[in-house]
């Protein structure tokens, strides 16, 4: 384009333009600006393709899936860890722990272990990471998510004891302590840090900001060396873009693909442990009547939705956790398709003077996930079926949230709100709580009763525990119906044929590079 | 021409002024970011300490005093979403932006003149009507679509370029060309109008009657005189590209300002937002001085009368 002498227009047209060009060339040499050469597809690399760039690395953020999905079990490590598929949980850096009263838990930590700047790990590291992500004042995302406002109180015994006091007792302390990276005494306390040191088998090698983060395979792990020397990571937002970049070679994984993008046998189905629901809000009419709600359930084909908008691949939902989380009632089966007895229960409300015609507002956080728009529509139209007179309002992700969180939205008369929960923890207090106690961050009602038995769960443990909570799920479908549930979700990941890895439900969560190995 | 310069800056001043309070406001009239921050269980108190912590509990006024503050020292804010200067966030975005941008407009501009001057010399005649084809095709075509089925067409099933990312010259290829082919469309079509009627007139007869040949009259004669309305709509569609072509970079994994731009503003990322609405409001005024200055270059009737003839 420089050689403007061949080109029918006078120099003096393209002075400006060509000006600009050369300009912006000229800046640029001939790569973009803001990126930093050039990607590999070296065999020692496995490449990855996210949704979106990792705000930030920092440790103590690291139970959001985008940061996390980098971060943990690659460049950190937790104390203990919970395997995805069995729910158990395994020592990690810490060797063994127990309960040493009702408050207090002891940790006995893994020796020969150094973070990737040389220094040692020991039980002064561990209780720092707890501290400074617990107990300060950094506002870190770990702390409201696991441990709510409680503080701990951590204290070195020696090198490879800690303990750490609870200021109620907490049967789940444990997992809840999965959620921590451990970070050396180093890491700052009064500010963020974006590329942290960690003991995992990777450390960080280069973060191109809006372009690329590559990991590099670190020499003074503790455990076994993994295979790929290399980890690369980039973003696109698009899911048929990250589906078309397994196709055509460019990534061997790809997170987060929908059933739309056509990726065939390249794609691998996996639990992810997400739950997709209605909240429906007893505080307002028409909605105050259970018999409404109930009508709502059984209006619902859930076996349709789950055929033909989901290809077969979610499964109908009963409750707002799946199989494989502790408390999951496998008993419960969701509510029947039926048309007729709901608009027979709209139609008994009514009689009973409940206004039925009176709005409800279905809310929807647009493309939260594959397919919501359809499956609103769907909902919109079953519920007006069953005699009810559904508005749907389709939101942006701020604007949704001031439905989903408290304090609630004023003032908006009936809402139904989808909402899309995924238990990571492995524990049904993590979603009870939130979704069920009458005053809980999720929840828009309960019972007195209801409250009392969510209680006692929360203290139970073992057997106990698994069966308080069972009673729960089973009591909010029999006596409560605050929610109707409608699939648990399947994940679906991209995979090229050079990489062998099983996912699993935690995988878009924490995404282990040290499990993958190249396929020979 | 040094004062007329000095003069478009100074009056550039104001609405640069006006765009920042006005972001500044809306975007904190959208409400607290403190709940897209917060893990959904949050209680009140550490909403209440997330509102503290980043001044958002102090009245409009004052944390409008102390952004103004802070951007006389050019200190734009920390991003809420990364942590980092939402100063260097934006700088670093801005280039990619630019290249893009420049790159698309050049090529667009070049093809444009060519086809459109091509189309002229026959107006309805068989090269009219295939111009006039491509270039209205070319102008409606969403950019969406365009970009999906080209990753298809030329990046998976002929594997000619990469699908996406900044990696090597030939990534390069299927942004430009999903950016480009509106401008093109559109600058076809003003080519071909204002190259007619340069065409017929008088001067161009004149022209031809003293024996200028073709190539010479279209470049020389018609063309200049043809060039001020192409170049006013070249540098209105330059701005749109400038803003942010946040299609084409979302898709394609283009690091650029767009795409900066609208994840900060659903992040209510307010302080990314604004420096990288500042950045581009500065860019766009730059833009049109040299805009402006171009017209100057092709139009003596509209050169400022202190430039020397």
């Amino acid at each position: 384009m420089t050689s403007s002498s061949k080109l029918p227009v006078p120099v003096s047209v393209l002075k400006w333009p060509a000006l600009v060009a050369a300009a912006a060339l000229g800046l640029a040499g001939c790569s973009v600006a803001n990126s930093d050469g050039a990607g590999t597809g070296a065999a020692d690399t496995v490449r990855v393709v996210l949704g979106q760039e990792p705000p930030t690395l920092e440790a103590c953020e690291s139970n959001l899936t985008s940061t996390g999905v980098v971060v943990r079990s690659n460049v950190t490590e937790p104390l203990i860890e919970r395997n995805p598929t069995s729910g158990e949980l395994e020592p990690k850096l810490a060797t063994e722990w127990k309960a040493t009263s009702d408050t207090e838990w002891t940790l006995k930590l893994r020796e020969g272990v150094t973070f990737q700047d040389g220094t040692p790990f020991n039980a002064e590291a561990a209780a720092f990471t707890i501290d400074r992500a617990v107990n300060s004042k950094l506002g870190c995302n770990v702390e409201g998510y696991v441990f709510g406002d409680a503080d701990l109180a951590v204290k070195a015994v020696d090198a490879t004891t800690l303990t750490v006091t609870t200021p109620e007792p907490d049967p789940i302390l444990p997992l809840r302590l999965s959620f921590l990276e451990v970070v050396p005494p180093s890491t700052s306390t009064t500010e963020k840090v974006r590329e942290p040191i960690g003991t995992g088998p990777y450390k960080i090698e280069s973060w191109d900001a809006g372009q690329k983060i590559t990991l590099a395979s670190w020499d003074g792990y503790w455990g076994d060396k993994p295979a790929y020397a290399k980890a690369e990571y980039q973003w696109r937002s698009e899911s048929s873009v990250r589906a078309a970049m397994i196709t055509s070679g460019e990534a061997d994984v790809a997170m987060g693909l929908s059933p739309d993008d056509n990726i065939g046998d390249l794609g691998v189905d996996y639990p992810n442990n997400e739950t997709v629901a209605l909240r429906m809000d007893a505080n307002e009419a028409p909605l105050n009547d259970i018999r409404v709600r109930q009508a709502i359930n059984y209006a619902i084909d859930k076996e349709g939705i789950v055929n033909s908008l989901y290809q077969g691949k979610h499964q109908v939902a009963a409750q707002l956790v799946p199989e494989g989380i502790v408390g999951h009632n496998s008993e419960l089966k969701g509510w029947p398709f039926d048309v007729e007895k709901a608009k027979s229960l709209v139609a008994e409300a009514k009689a009973d003077g409940v206004d039925t015609s009176k709005q409800i507002s279905l809310v929807v956080r647009s493309a939260q996930f594959p397919k919501i728009t359809e499956l609103a529509q769907v909902l919109q139209e079953q519920l007006s079926q069953a005699g009810l007179n559904v508005k749907l309002k389709m939101l942006e992700t701020s604007q949704h949230l001031t439905y989903q969180v408290r304090p609630f939205a004023e003032d908006e008369g009936a809402v139904a709100l989808m909402t899309q929960h995924g238990n990571q923890a492995g524990d049904a207090a993590f979603t009870v709580d939130q979704y069920m106690l009458s005053n809980g961050a999720q929840s828009y009602f309960g019972t007195p009763e209801f409250d009392a038995m969510i209680k006692k769960a929360d203290a139970a443990s073992g057997d106990d525990r698994q069966k308080a909570f069972e009673e729960i799920f089973a009591y909010q479908n029999d006596k409560v119906v605050q929610f109707a549930h409608i699939s648990h979700q399947t994940g679906i990941l991209g995979k090229s044929k050079t990489v062998n890895y099983t996912p699993n439900s935690s995988s878009g969560d924490e995404l282990r590079v040290s499990e993958m190995t190249p396929a020979s | 021409m040094l004062t007329y310069l000095r003069k478009r800056i100074i009056s550039s001043a104001l609405p640069l002024v006006v765009v920042v309070v006005g972001v500044f406001a809306l975007a904190r009239m959208t409400g607290n970011p403190a709940s897209l921050y917060l893990p959904l269980n949050a209680t009140q108190q550490m909403r209440d300490d997330f509102t503290a912590r980043n001044g958002l509990d102090q009245p409009l006024l004052v944390q409008m005093a102390d952004y103004f503050g802070g951007v006389l020292r050019l200190d734009f804010g920390q991003s809420l979403r990364t942590g980092q200067d939402a100063a260097a966030m934006a700088l670093r975005a801005f280039p990619a932006t630019l290249q893009l941008a420049a790159t698309t407009m050049v090529l667009a501009i070049i093809l444009a003149v060519i086809v459109g001057c091509w189309a002229a010399l026959k107006p309805n005649g068989i090269a009219d009507r295939i111009s006039s084809f491509i270039s209205m095709a070319a102008a409606s075509i969403p950019d969406f679509w365009l970009a999906i089925v080209g990753i298809w067409i030329f990046a998976i099933t002929l594997g000619w370029v990469p699908t996406s990312g900044v990696t090597g010259a030939s990534a390069w290829v299927l942004p430009i060309a999903t950016l480009l082919l509106r401008p093109f469309g559109v600058l076809v079509q003003i080519v071909r109008g204002s190259m007619v009627s340069a065409l017929s007139e008088p001067y161009i007869k004149l022209a031809r009657s003293r024996g200028a040949g073709e190539l010479r009259v279209v470049t020389h004669h018609a063309l200049r005189n043809a060039a001020a309305p192409a170049l006013t709509v070249a540098g209105d569609l330059t701005v749109g590209l400038v803003n942010g072509a946040v299609v084409v970079e979302t898709i394609f994994g283009w690091p650029g300002i767009g795409k900066l731009m609208i994840d900060s503003i659903l992040q209510r990322d307010f302080a990314v937002l604004q420096a990288a609405v500042l950045l581009t409001a500065v860019a766009i005024f730059a833009l049109n001085i040299l805009i402006d200055m171009g017209y100057a270059l092709l139009d003596a009737r509209v050169r400022p009368v202190t430039v020397k003839a």
